[in-house]
């Protein structure tokens, strides 16, 4: 197919130093396109000039050792507190309700672990623990799941809930998967490396931080959930983006 | 290889890849950003994530495209966390002008004020083509748009700049 002047300058516009079959043969016959031409090679010449700004002193931050990168843990030694206590509540509210009462009973310590930020945002988000069949949309799961932080199978259970939250001063996604004891908290955590798996033993709650790559998950459900199969499904399906 | 070589040999290859193309991860988020500033804090965050990532790269032959995907990543990232408004190219800041300047050729101000002012989708892959020296395949890939678009919007940059300095000539 011969080009025409129209196809030509929008070809060479696209990438002046391009040479191209059909444009070679054209541009040879077309004083017009060989004037745009070396007119747009002139051009690209100062762009690359306008594009290349002075580049101050670059410094390196300071790298934490691998795999020690904002390690999880729970404090060595650290004070227990009785807790308040237990109220009757709605059964579609009672994950939300046990975690919210433990974390009154445990006011936040100097070392404020991230364990205790994910119960406590838990606990303030009770609305994300009902029990129900009816699965969060796609455009939802994709709004939260989104390439900035990952992909992840959704079929991974019953997803009833996914938002984006603030969990130890970063943005992640906050799903919800239905167990078969009741409401699962999943978070998914790329910015928070653990060096191992962390449990989360708390008089009615049973859960997990696990290191997924360079990142990490939460999961959290009733005490008598089998969070282990839940767990080995989701860390099959989640990719984290560099 | 014990734990400290490990450590040392991964240090060593960072360096190799960041030392080449710490210049370029800067001049990249500053066109992306349009903020000398909050491009150094945006390379300072994607070297960490480079750095923590480092696994991920399995041809260092391949580094390069690594480190800007992080950059545009982390840009992304720090726009939606600080909930930044677009650059209000009538107030600009103090660095911002300073980065506009073209001390030793001014006849290249008014040019590198309208890539400032090209529209986003359209600046990105005109300097990733023309100062990375991407081919329009590899920008498609890393803007995770396909190739025919990414051929219009260079040639509608083009177009557009080339208006400019016509009207500067003409001036």
């Amino acid at each position: 197919m011969n080009m025409n002047c129209e196809q030509y300058k929008e070809a060479i516009a696209a990438d002046p130093s391009a040479s191209f079959g059909d444009g070679a043969t054209h541009v040879a016959g077309c004083n017009s396109c060989a004037i745009f031409r070396v007119e747009l090679q002139a051009l690209d010449g100062r762009i690359a000039r306008a594009l290349a700004i002075v580049v101050p002193e670059l410094k390196i931050p300071e790298l934490p050792p691998v795999g020690d990168g904002n390690i999880v843990s729970m404090p060595v030694g650290r004070k227990t507190r009785r807790l308040a206590p237990w109220l009757a509540i709605a059964a579609s509210f009672a994950l939300a309700a046990i975690i919210g009462v433990q974390s009154v009973g445990n006011a936040p310590d100097s070392e404020y672990s991230l364990a205790d930020d994910i119960l406590d945002h838990i606990g303030h988000e009770p609305a994300a623990l009902k029990v129900t069949n009816v699965p969060v949309s796609d455009e939802e799961f994709s709004r939260v799941v989104n390439p900035s932080v990952g992909s992840m199978d959704r079929n991974v259970g019953l997803i009833s809930y996914a938002r984006t939250c603030v969990i130890h001063g970063k943005t992640v996604p906050h799903l919800v998967i239905q167990g078969r004891e009741g409401p699962v908290t999943l978070l998914l955590l790329p910015d928070e490396m653990v060096e191992r798996a962390q449990t989360i033993d708390r008089n009615r709650v049973n859960g997990v931080i696990l290191p997924v790559g360079h990142g990490s998950i939460a999961l959290i459900g009733e005490r008598k959930e089998n969070i282990g199969e839940i767990e080995r499904k989701v860390v099959d399906s989640v990719e984290w983006s560099i | 290889m014990n734990s400290n070589d490990a450590d040392r040999e991964r240090r060593s290859r960072f360096d190799r890849a960041v030392g080449v193309y710490h210049p370029d991860m800067y001049r990249y988020a500053v066109w992306l950003c349009r903020d000398p500033g909050i491009a150094e804090e945006v390379v300072q965050e994607a070297l960490l994530r480079a750095w923590k990532s480092l696994d991920a790269l399995r041809d260092d032959e391949a580094a390069k495209s690594w480190l800007l995907t992080i950059v545009r990543r982390e840009n992304a990232r720090y726009f939606e966390r600080k909930r930044l408004e677009t650059v209000d190219i009538d107030n600009l800041s103090p660095a911002q002008s300073a980065m506009l300047a073209v001390k030793d050729d001014p006849t290249l101000e008014d040019l590198r004020r309208a890539i400032f002012q090209l529209e986003d989708d359209y600046r990105e892959p005109l300097v990733l083509q023309v100062l990375m020296g991407h081919s329009t395949r590899e920008i498609a890939e890393l803007m995770g748009m396909q190739q025919g678009a990414i051929l219009t919007r260079l040639h509608r940059a083009r177009i557009k700049l080339k208006e400019v300095v016509q009207k500067e000539a003409a001036a």
